[in-house]
């Protein structure tokens, strides 16, 4: 499903280069969920970026769903992204200005569906994460566990083959953590979504399947 | 791109509806100025159209003399010639209604059995239409008042009107009204018929005629041809619609310079938003970034920004079409009464709304609006995915883009002196292209500076003033996304206020400088209602004579003017006695000794026996000169009431004259060529100089009471011409108010902007021990620091600008020689007004940024 291989990345910030991944070689099954942990820094959000084919390696090969990333034009790596992938981030990155009814639409209108479809999806996808009755609401009018169901919910709508997620509960408390968390274990569960997850929350890594841990940009367990 | 995605763009302009007014505002207010103008100055010249089209009524020729009456014995010729189906003959003139605020009206000396076939009146009278037509015709001294001026004035048959014909007071009876078919009127319905005869005498042109309109037999071309071949030399067949086409040559100028102008304040616009739109795409980077990690393509990003501004424009050009109608009514009386006082009298009190203009504006502040919201547009569609996490990238990419922008600058500057350099004639294109240049190199510069400025002055405001001084001076530079914009654009709305004062100051210091050295006299005597659009008013003869033998008078200057429709435009010829000037130290020739010409070309004039064919001498204006290409030494053709006459040009005077070009000849050689006596005004040179004030009281005292006459001092002239200068350049100056208040706007703007969107930081520094003080002290030096650089760049902006209009622009479209005059006191209050009102931008967002909710403002991300 997820091939990496000897895939390293370098940033460059003036005159300083940054090594964020060193040779590094993963693999993950088709309906497996997976959690990537380390320090901060270590390169965690970077290897989900590159899976999710936000940023391009600087060496090595990226294959998602039997697309090797590289090939891809930028208009081919945009609609794989669409199509492809979900993503969850820490900050939760809601569109302020929208309901959340209507950031959940977002993928679905970007993928062509028609409004009152996409609102239909989206209602259907908040009231699975327990957020119907929030449907009309903004961001700011929401708890921060709520807001990362509906970022869920977003991320999810397009059934997407596999689901990114970074440090999901890394802005919320110990409880809404745990809500949330079993929503990523009940999906995973009973839809065989793929995950993979960033975390350095070892009850959140205690959720997936398996466990990748890097240190310096290296895969070390 | 799908419309369920223009919710997003629609929420922002929603959701922050200060900023959105702002920048609706700012586009609204270039379209309406821009709007106005050309409305008021459309509706001015479709005023005088109709005016014509109304005089014309069905006549299809013209027949007329060069700046002459024409006898009236033609009328009785050309009504036989067998080319011909019906003739009218017309005297034609302007008088002053007496009353206040009554203003001009025209006489129009008819026949009305020969007008029947040209024009149809209908005339009502205290018994009848009839009985109106009969008192007319036989009571000397009557008049019908068109429909409209006895609605205004309250006329009613038997009213007597007071008029100033001339030099002469007149009183005329009311013997009813007219209505012209399809309501349309010359002088928006100021209008007085009277019986030819009746005409001919009250404005003292007994036995001639303005001019007689023609329906031929034959078709088009061919009855003009056929009358040509018959008529006495001198005199032109035109078709009537001529008049209207000169008057818009005459006024091309002025009014490409006013449209030049109004469209700054739309320029001002589009920076304003273009900083807007930038803003939004720094502001939302994140946004942008997590769309595009949701799969939104590129071009869609690119599609929603520019969707952004679109919305903007779209609401700020309607917004602009109603605030331009407003604004035109208001500009209408401006433009109406500097086009009286400079070309013609023309009355327009209502405004043609030509849907034309009202869709060029329209579009006009689309265009604009999408042109300068397309470039951060680009920007947002181009960013990379990830990058979009970093705001500071973009500080990053614009500090090393700086320099570069600046070469552009320069390459901007270099461009616009190349294409000044180029040669125009009437309507400085180039010049202006060149004007537009300067604008953007200067803006070019704005980040360069705004970095140099901002390091430069840190460490010495930091020990100055402490840390307050030198985190404003960082953020400064710091901060280029931002507040570049925003000083760019009060930089070129200041540099345009800069270039139009300096220009305007120099050009009164020259005209001081020639009424000095151009215009000899103690007392300037004619008619009271003397303008340069009426050469129909004379002097009463027995005047001249009885001030030959005033003792108190020493010599007497004579001045003849006649207004000569020339190829496209009007040429106004001007006879006046040389041997005077010479002898009162001559004009301010461009070159040569004025003196010598002047006496050379009064000594040969005089000697020249009657019937003389040789060339004639003559003295042109510069602007001529310019209009045509003419120099010293050359000789042209110049159309007479004797036929055409070939003179040479000995000599080319500046002339700031507002009334067109001019070309001159001594008196004995013009009356040559015109066969007329008459004077229109007389320069009076007194054996005491001192006594200007008892002569033109002892002027008043013998003549006040038979005519209207006006004696006036050297003084009481220079005053007369300044006074005319200031009102002109009036609507000038309300223009590029309007440009300044517009990018005050936008200094407003980014403050506001600049202090939410750096609320985190600022709270930062007050937890960390910054007090509320230094926070604000420090707002304070970043914006007082933003708008000294645009004051700086402003100046040297409107420098380089002073001197293309002066040396360029004005030359090109006016054909004048202005000298340049350092005006170091718009500088200085541009100075004072940028930094304070800089200050005051500064001062509400630092005090809302020092508001005690730190804790919120930190915690929240």
């Amino acid at each position: 499903m997820i091939e990496l291989s000897a895939v390293s990345k370098t940033y460059r910030r003036g005159e300083v280069e940054i090594a964020a991944l060193r040779q590094v070689d993963l693999k993950v099954q088709a309906g497996e969920f997976l959690a990537i942990t380390g320090k901060s820094g270590c390169g965690k959000s970077t290897l989900l970026h590159l899976i999710g084919g936000l940023e391009a390696p600087s060496r090595g090969r990226v294959v998602v769903a039997g697309r090797d990333l590289a090939t891809l034009t930028e208009r081919e790596l945009t609609l794989f992204r669409r199509d492809c992938v979900g993503v969850v981030f820490q900050a939760f990155n809601l569109l302020p200005l929208l309901t959340l009814e209507e950031n959940v639409a977002l993928p679905r209108v970007l993928q062509g569906a028609s409004s009152a479809q996409a609102a239909a999806e989206a209602r259907r996808w908040l009231a699975l994460v327990g957020l119907a009755h929030r449907a009309a609401h903004k961001p700011h009018q929401v708890s921060g566990g709520e807001m990362q169901r509906a970022a869920l919910a977003r991320a999810l709508i397009n059934r997407p083959a596999v689901l990114l997620a970074d440090e999901p509960t890394g802005n919320l408390d110990h409880a809404t953590s745990r809500q949330v968390m079993e929503l990523f274990a009940a999906l995973h569960r009973e839809q065989g979504q793929t995950i993979i997850m960033v975390t350095h929350a070892p009850e959140a890594a205690a959720y997936a399947q398996r466990e990748v841990r890097l240190r310096d940009g290296r895969v070390v367990a | 791109m799908r419309l369920w995605l223009l919710r997003l763009p629609l929420r922002h302009l929603t959701e922050f509806p200060g900023r959105t007014l702002l920048g609706v505002l700012g586009i609204a207010l270039g379209t309406a100025v821009y709007l106005g103008i050309a409305l008021a100055g459309e509706s001015a010249l479709e005023s005088f159209r109709r005016s014509v089209a109304a005089v014309s009524g069905r006549a299809e020729w013209r027949l007329s003399a060069p700046g002459a009456p024409l006898p009236e014995e033609l009328f009785l010729q050309v009504r036989r010639l067998p080319e011909v189906r019906a003739a009218a003959p017309v005297v034609e003139s302007v008088l002053e209604l007496e009353g206040p605020g009554f203003g001009p009206v025209l006489l129009l000396g008819v026949d009305p059995f020969a007008e029947a076939a040209i024009r149809e009146y209908e005339f009502e009278g205290a018994s009848g239409g009839r009985a109106a037509l009969e008192d007319f015709l036989a009571r000397p001294g009557t008049v019908l008042a068109s429909e409209p001026l006895a609605r205004r004035l309250g006329l009613t048959a038997g009213a007597r009107l007071r008029v100033t014909a001339g030099a002469r007071v007149a009183e005329l009876a009311v013997a009813g009204t007219f209505r012209a078919p399809g309501g349309l009127y010359p002088l928006e319905g100021a209008v007085l018929l009277m019986d030819v005869a009746g005409a001919q005498e009250l404005v003292d042109r007994i036995g001639r005629l303005d001019y007689i309109d023609v329906i031929g037999r034959l078709p088009g071309e061919e009855t003009a041809a056929a009358l040509r071949r018959v008529l006495p030399p001198g005199v032109e067949v035109n078709w009537p619609g001529a008049q209207a086409r000169q008057m818009e040559g005459l006024v091309a100028s002025y009014r490409l310079n006013l449209q030049v102008l109004s469209a700054i304040a739309l320029f001002v616009g589009m920076f304003l938003i273009y900083q807007s739109v930038t803003l939004s795409v720094v502001r939302r980077r994140r946004e942008i970034g997590l769309l595009r990690t949701l799969g939104l393509g590129a071009r869609q990003v690119l599609a929603l920004f520019v969707a952004e501004g679109l919305f903007t424009g779209l609401v700020g050009g309607l917004v602009g079409l109603f605030l331009g109608l407003l604004l035109a009514r208001g500009a209408l009386g401006l433009v109406t009464d500097t086009l009286t006082s400079l070309y013609t009298p023309v009355a327009a009190r209502h405004l043609s709304l030509n849907p034309q203009l009202l869709l060029q504006a329209w579009a006009l502040a689309v265009l604009a609006t999408l042109a300068a919201a397309l470039v951060p547009a680009l920007e947002a569609a181009r960013t990379r995915v990830r990058a979009v996490w970093f705001r500071e990238e973009l500080e990053e990419v614009l500090t090393r883009r700086a320099w570069r922008l600046a070469g552009g600058g320069l390459l901007a500057l270099v461009t616009a002196g190349a294409l000044a350099a180029l040669e125009a004639r009437a309507l400085p294109i180039p010049g202006f292209v060149a004007a537009f240049l300067i604008l953007l190199s200067f803006a070019l510069f704005t980040p360069v500076a705004a970095l140099l400025l901002g390091r430069g002055l840190a460490p010495g405001l930091g020990r100055f003033i402490g840390v307050a001084g030198e985190l404003g001076c960082r953020y400064l530079s710091g901060s280029l996304s931002r507040s570049a914009v925003s000083i760019a654009a009060l930089a070129c709305a200041l540099g345009m206020l800069i270039a139009v004062a300096v220009m305007i100051g120099s050009f009164r210091e020259t005209v001081n400088l020639w009424i000095s050295r151009s215009i000899s006299g103690d007392i300037f005597f004619g008619p009271a209602v003397f303008s340069t659009a009426a050469y129909d008013r004379y002097l009463p003869p027995e005047i001249v004579a009885e001030l030959k033998g005033d003792p108190e008078v020493r010599d007497i200057y004579l001045y003849r003017c006649v207004r000569l429709p020339f190829r496209d435009r009007y040429v106004l010829v001007i006879g006046g006695s040389f041997d005077i000037l010479a002898k009162y130290g001559g004009m301010w020739f461009r070159q040569g000794d004025s003196v010598a010409i002047l006496q050379e070309m009064a000594a040969a004039a005089q000697a020249a026996p009657p019937g003389d064919a040789a060339p004639g001498a003559v003295i042109i204006s510069e602007p001529l000169a310019e209009t045509f290409g003419w120099r010293e030494g050359q000789v042209v053709e110049l159309p007479t009431p004797s036929g055409p006459r070939q003179v040479q040009i000995r000599g080319v005077f500046y002339d700031f004259r507002t009334d067109g070009p001019s070309l001159w000849m001594d008196l004995h050689q013009f009356r040559r060529y015109w066969r007329d006596g008459h004077l229109n005004a007389v320069r009076l040179y007194l054996r005491d100089p001192g006594r200007v004030q008892e002569v033109q009281a002892s002027l008043q005292a013998r003549y006040g009471g038979r005519y209207r006459l006006l004696a006036l001092s050297h003084q009481d002239l220079r005053h007369g011409i300044l006074e005319i200068f200031d009102r002109t350049f009036a609507v000038t100056y309300a223009l590029e108010g309007v440009a300044v208040l517009v990018a005050v706007f936008g200094i407003i703007t980014t403050f506001l902007v600049l202090i939410i969107d750096r609320e985190r930081d600022l709270a930062l520094l007050q937890a960390m021990g910054a007090s509320r003080r230094q926070i604000v002290g420090m707002v304070l030096v970043e914006s007082g620091l933003a708008s000294f650089l645009s004051f700086l760049l402003g100046a040297g902006a409107g420098s380089v600008l002073s001197l293309l209009l002066i040396f360029v622009i004005n030359k090109q479209a006016f054909g004048w020689t202005i000298r340049l005059f350092f005006t170091p006191g718009i500088y200085l209050q541009s100075l004072v007004l940028v930094v304070a009102l800089g200050l005051m931008a500064g001062a509400v967002p630092a005090w809302r940024a020092v508001k005690p909710h730190l804790a919120h403002i930190l915690k929240e991300e």
